[in-house]
């Protein structure tokens, strides 16, 4: 198949994505991911360099955009129980699928570890939805899940980094250049889009993404990945974006018109069904190695910090989509996994998405009401009066 | 047996418009109160990023936002006042749910909504009539 005939086929995917997701409610990368399996296997699809290489930076954005959506006033105030949970929730399902992946099924250490991580993730952005939805965000437990997750998350760029490097002389450029950036691009934001920003040629995007392009680049040369450090450059700005909403949206925009619909039909070429119909027990075992894990591990201190909804609390820690998906075509890009060891990946991480979140909102749903009540007794006043996110 | 509270399900589909004229002109003819209820469909299940969930949110707040003006002002302009309550949830198991938790004697629908999955799901209007405690009427 051509360039224009893929790209064509790929962005008219895109669009149809768009307008089933809002017809039907349900979230594009899901749709898009889906659209993706069918491309990859009806038509012939050889992967070309140019969607490798877009998927990659697809990626890092959507990394990028992941830390700069943290709310650090919410984490700080629920550091103590967050940190615990999350913590819990990264490294229990990490060392029960990695250990199950190497003894288990016999994949090599580092395809093993790719498994780990993958399946360790929790979905900020699947969460936030069902918190949202259900007005359980402005309560405590709502935000302290919020903080939970993104420690889970932290844990996983973490691990995506690090586990991978084969130090070499690029290793201090590229650690050097990301604190520069970290603690250099907040101070520089303010003047910076004092001066260039509000224009339709968009410096302060540009700027983002060739901040961006440098990690990934200094990350390649270093044999790492620029995860971590896009994270928490996300992070590190995400003050200055809470405060500038409409740069943040111009940025969402960008990314989500172009970039990420082209990393999920990206993941979804590379799922082979085949390979999954071959693996269906397989599929099986990984799930339950993502989400027993999970619901062991971090059940008695959901009791402890977030009684009386710790059922509820561990089952959207389970979910998981975005960081499982970048983790497993991380490991296909790289060759640490193959066809068949990133297909039954992402389709853990799907059924991860959507299991967890059911069971939570069929079964285990707070009364957002009476959680607010709970917290004004409490605290003798509401505990995030007026806050919408 | 006379009706005196009723509720109308608004979504600003042209069905439910006329719903809520009709559900309007009944409750002027017969000296009934009328409440609207506008059901906030659920945000993008399964989401990948947050932004995409804010924006669904936001664009979600506007619209309910001029829902409720649009129906106010509809009741206005027949020297009417009307309570306007909107609520997350599913439909088919709100309408009933809230017109109980009301005391509304009568429910007043369009009998089709404007999103696909109401189509795909099967008629709003079918499974309301099915589950609630209170006469339905269904305007086309």
């Amino acid at each position: 198949m051509s360039n224009l005939a893929l790209a064509t086929i790929l962005l008219g995917a895109a669009l149809a994505a768009s307008m089933i997701s809002v017809e039907l409610g349900i979230s594009v990368a899901l749709i898009e991911l889906g659209l993706g399996v069918v491309i990859g296997n009806v038509f012939d699809v050889t992967t070309p360099d140019w969607l490798v290489f877009l998927a990659g930076f697809a990626g890092i954005v959507l990394t990028f955009l992941a830390g700069a959506e943290v709310d650090v006033q919410q984490l700080k105030r629920e550091w103590r129980s967050s940190a615990a949970i999350g913590a819990v929730s990264f490294s229990a399902p990490f060392l029960v699928a990695t250990a199950f992946a190497y003894w288990g099924l016999g994949w090599t250490r580092e395809a093993a570890e790719i498994c780990g991580i993958a399946l360790s993730t929790t979905s900020l952005a699947v969460v936030y939805a069902v918190l949202v939805e259900t007005g359980l965000n402005r309560t405590v437990i709502g935000k302290r899940i919020m903080a939970a997750t993104f420690v889970t998350d932290l844990g996983t760029v973490t691990a995506l980094s690090i586990l991978f490097v084969t130090p070499n002389v690029w290793f201090i450029p590229f650690v050097v250049v990301s604190i520069a950036l970290i603690l250099g691009l907040p101070r520089i934001a303010p003047a910076f889009f004092r001066r260039f920003g509000d224009r339709v040629i968009e410096p302060e995007i540009k700027l983002a993404f060739a901040g961006l392009l440098l990690l990934m680049w200094l990350g390649a040369k270093a044999d790492s990945h620029a995860v971590l450090p896009a994270f928490v450059l996300g992070l590190a700005l995400s003050s200055h974006y809470a405060s500038h909403r409409s740069e943040q949206e111009r940025l969402r925009v960008v990314a989500f018109a172009f970039l990420t619909p082209l990393f999920f039909l990206r993941g979804g070429i590379g799922v082979s069904l085949p390979a999954l119909w071959a693996n269906v027990g397989v599929l099986s075992v990984l799930f339950v190695a993502k989400v027993i894990p999970k619901l062991v591990a971090v059940y008695p201190l959901a009791r402890r910090y977030c009684a009386p909804h710790a059922a509820f609390t561990t089952l959207l820690m389970s979910t998981g989509l975005t960081f499982g998906t970048i983790s497993s075509l991380y490991g296909l890009n790289a060759g640490i996994i193959d066809e068949t060891q990133f297909s039954l990946l992402v389709a853990v991480v799907v059924l991860s998405a959507i299991v967890p979140t059911v069971i939570a909102q069929r079964f285990f749903q707070p009364d957002a009401a009476e959680e607010a009540r709970r917290d004004t007794a409490e605290l003798g006043r509401p505990a995030f009066e007026g806050e919408e996110g | 047996m006379p009706f005196t509270n009723l509720l109308v399900a608004v979504d600003a589909s042209e069905a439910s418009n006329r719903a809520l004229e009709t559900a309007l002109e009944l409750a002027q003819l017969i000296g009934a109160s009328v409440m609207a209820l506008a059901v906030e469909g659920p945000l993008p299940a399964y989401a990948a990023t947050v932004g995409e969930v804010e924006e669904v949110k936001r664009e979600k707040d506007e619209f309910f936002g001029r829902l409720a003006q649009d129906v106010r002002a509809r009741a206005e302009r027949r020297g009417m006042s009307i309570e306007v309550e909107i609520r997350p949830g599913h439909a088919a198991e709100l309408i009933p749910r809230v017109a109980k938790e009301r005391g509304a004697d009568l429910i007043v629908l369009g009998h089709r909504g404007h999103f696909l999955r109401d189509h795909l799901l099967g008629s709003t209007a079918d499974r309301v009539a099915e589950h609630a405690e209170c006469p339905v009427m269904i305007v086309k």
